[in-house]
């Protein structure tokens, strides 16, 4: 039973990281439609931002919250302007671009092989104050970088979507996701939106690499093993919901950690697929998608 | 004047052709080379140990070439010819019948991925030209009943005796009693065949299994896996782990206070140079298993590794350990064989009995060849982690006898 509940613990502290990883993707295809596959590339760019700046300078990894995710949203938002929007533009008429995705899945290309060239292969990590670092909650171990991660996503689900409720950019997102026409027709800048969006999907991608970071190692496809987790979790939880993101993180991080303590840890990761092929027969929009997404 | 500028031109070209041909001709007369065909992964996934092993092979043949060469040959040099077999096996088998056929090669090496050296030295077989296998562990390669295979290195069911015979003389030598295991391995063909091994000796020795666990290498989290280990508290946690699971397994039970008295892992992901860069102080006490280590305890040892370290920026591995030993095998083989026929080569090898010389680095005690090829005398050593100069250290333990010097090895690493 002890075994059960500290893997819930565990559980509940790793899905919500997944759900951060998942965050920017879902807000990008919310927005835009488009499924971005360079995500997880974005997500290494904010591992290898965050471990640079921490191997360098020595700071805290939570002082790099405060300067990873800024860099990030403007490496994302003039991606999004130089190489993304022309192919976009040329592609205006059509609802979900497919020429775009092609475009994402070149800038991932493009971004891995960089990082394999500038930095080699090899698996890097970097010794932080709270690395390796833990305290007992009752005669459970709770990891410090674990706790503070979760704490840190959920506070960037919650912040996110006060932001799209309440602010006016916010609401220009709203509107140029549920129709890019009329939103255009009312004076809104698609094209801005767009860099915007992508902007603050790369950003979280920063915070998630400054979150992974102190537990994590990174290497030029770290991408590719979150990428396919997210794609799931955007799924599951339904795709451009924010809360969707969160709660589909949780599921996939519980079931990876309490199925296992029941099966080889081989077997979590043939559930969390078929559980995947579940949703997508039963209910294709996720918890919380929007039925026109399909 | 005109005339004879066109006319000393041309002579200038005819002596100028010349005297290219005699440069050329010695060369071109081909008794004095003996041409060794080395098949290895120069690109593609392993291309950084088939490089590791070409640099080694290339030190040994210069070593042997400036010492004069096969004597009774009449101071014939080493020639390496090389093809790159990408870890691919048809690549492979299509590079040895290259090498045999066009590049008229009179032995062959190679080719370090098992699956790969599988099927080459059939072809080498077929043709009837010796091959010298330095690394590639699968079991099967010198069980074929083959008359022109060598393996040099270890097989792969004997890293596995080995690690229990260590556990066995540890608790000999310290009077420690282990008596749970817990079994924690990736799921590939790797990290599987060495468990099926485990589970037998494990029995064998008496020893109850306390977990059997196999993970997938490219799991983002272990918790629940150290979670399982922690509940399970076994004495000994045996580990097959690639280069980033071990990272993540290692940091991971220190952050869950998984201290088992043992943690002896089998080499790969915990071998990586950069395994003690990422884990630091998590590692402190870890024992690991390998073919070869730099302060192992044999003369000679400490100088080739500097000497390699100079020349290529990097330490001696494993696997180039071997590749270098196999060179002056061969070279030995040479000498006695007296002859660059094939069959004449073949028998030299299979009567091979090298105990001293360069090759000696080794940490084994020679090199003998039983009716399969296999070398009887190769071994493993076990390292263990250890503070030396306020660093993580790799220092060799066991066998005994090429233990370093002056450590007492911390056995049982927790109490």
């Amino acid at each position: 039973m002890t075994a059960v509940i500290q893997a819930t613990l565990n559980g509940i502290m790793m899905g919500a990281m997944y759900g951060l990883t998942a965050l920017g993707l879902t807000l990008i295809f919310g927005v835009m439609k488009v499924v971005n596959f360079a995500h997880g590339s974005l997500l290494m760019v904010g591992m290898f931002s965050a471990y640079w700046l921490i191997k360098l300078t020595g700071i805290h990894p939570y002082l790099a919250l405060l300067i990873v995710p800024p860099i990030l949203y403007f490496f994302g938002y003039y991606l999004q302007d130089l190489v993304i929007k022309p192919v976009f533009r040329a592609e205006r008429q059509v609802r979900e671009p497919l020429t775009v995705i092609i475009v994402t899945t070149g800038v991932w290309y493009v971004l891995d092989n960089l990082a394999l060239m500038l930095f080699g292969a090899e698996y890097r990590t970097v010794r932080t104050a709270i690395s390796n670092k833990s305290f007992a909650l009752g005669s459970f171990i709770v990891s410090i970088p674990k706790f503070s991660g979760f704490v840190i996503a959920v506070a960037t689900a919650v912040g996110l979507a006060l932001f799209m409720r309440k602010t006016k950019i916010g609401m220009a997102l709203r509107a140029t996701s549920l129709d890019r026409e009329a939103a255009n027709l009312m004076g809104i800048d698609q094209y801005k939106v767009y860099n915007i969006a992508f902007g603050l999907g790369t950003a979280i991608a920063g915070i998630a690499g400054c979150v992974l970071i102190p537990f994590y190692y990174v290497y030029p496809s770290v991408g590719v093993v979150f990428d396919i987790r997210a794609f799931i979790i955007v799924v599951l939880g339904g795709l451009g919901s924010i809360p969707g993101a969160l709660l589909g993180g949780l599921v996939i991080g519980l079931i990876e950690s309490v199925f296992s303590q029941f099966m080889a840890s081989t077997w979590t990761e043939a559930i969390i697929y078929a559980i995947f092929l579940i949703i997508l027969f039963v209910k294709p929009s996720g918890f919380f998608g929007n039925k026109q997404d399909w | 004047m005109k005339t004879q500028g066109k006319g000393s031109l041309l002579a200038c070209c005819l002596a100028a052709a010349l005297g290219l041909y005699l440069a050329a001709s010695p060369a071109g007369a081909a008794d004095k080379v003996v041409k060794i065909g080395n098949v290895e992964p120069l690109s593609g996934p392993s291309a950084s140990v088939g490089v590791q092993g070409k640099q080694a092979r290339e030190m040994a043949v210069e070593e042997i070439n400036a010492a004069g060469g096969i004597k009774s040959l009449g101071g014939a040099k080493l020639e390496l010819v090389y093809a790159d077999s990408k870890s691919d096996p048809t690549v492979g088998v299509t590079e040895t019948e290259r090498l045999i056929n066009t590049e008229k090669v009179n032995l062959m090496t190679g080719c370090w991925n098992s699956a790969v050296t599988y099927p080459a030295t059939q072809v080498a077989e077929r043709y009837g030209i010796p091959f010298v296998v330095p690394v590639a562990v699968r079991d099967t390669i010198t069980e074929r009943g083959f008359k022109n295979v060598f393996r040099v290195a270890a097989k792969d069911s004997w890293w596995v005796r080995d690690q229990f015979r260590f556990l066995k003389d540890m608790q000999e030598e310290t009077g420690t009693k282990l008596k749970t295991i817990a079994f924690v391995f990736e799921n590939g063909d790797w990290g599987t065949g060495f468990a099926e091994k485990w589970r037998e000796l494990a029995k064998k020795d008496g020893y109850q299994i306390v977990l059997d666990e196999p993970y997938p290498s490219t799991a983002t989290d272990l918790t629940p896996v150290v979670t399982k280990l922690k509940s399970a508290n076994p004495d000994v946690v045996m580990l097959v782990s690639n280069a980033a699971d071990a990272i993540l397994l290692t940091n991971t039970m220190a952050e869950m206070q998984v201290k088992p008295k043992v943690v002896l892992a089998s080499g790969g992901g915990h071998a990586d140079p950069k395994f003690l860069e990422n884990t630091g102080d998590t590692a402190y006490g870890i024992f690991d298993e390998v073919e070869w280590n730099t302060d192992v305890n044999k003369p000679g040892a400490k100088e080739t590794n500097a000497k390699f370290k100079k020349k290529y920026g990097y330490d001696l591995t494993g696997e180039s350990v071997d590749a270098y030993a196999a060179m002056y095998v061969i070279a030995d083989a040479l000498e006695r064989a007296g002859s660059t026929d094939p069959a004449k080569i073949r028998e030299a090898l299979a009567a091979t009995n090298l105990t001293s010389g360069p090759a000696m680095i080794v940490s084994y005690d020679g090199v003998e060849f039983d009716k399969d090829g296999q070398n009887k005398n190769a071994g493993i050593v076990i390292v263990q982690v250890a503070k030396v100069d306020g660093k993580p250290e790799r220092v060799t333990v066991w066998p005994k006898a090429a233990r370093r010097a002056g450590y007492t090895p911390v056995f049982p690493a927790n109490k």
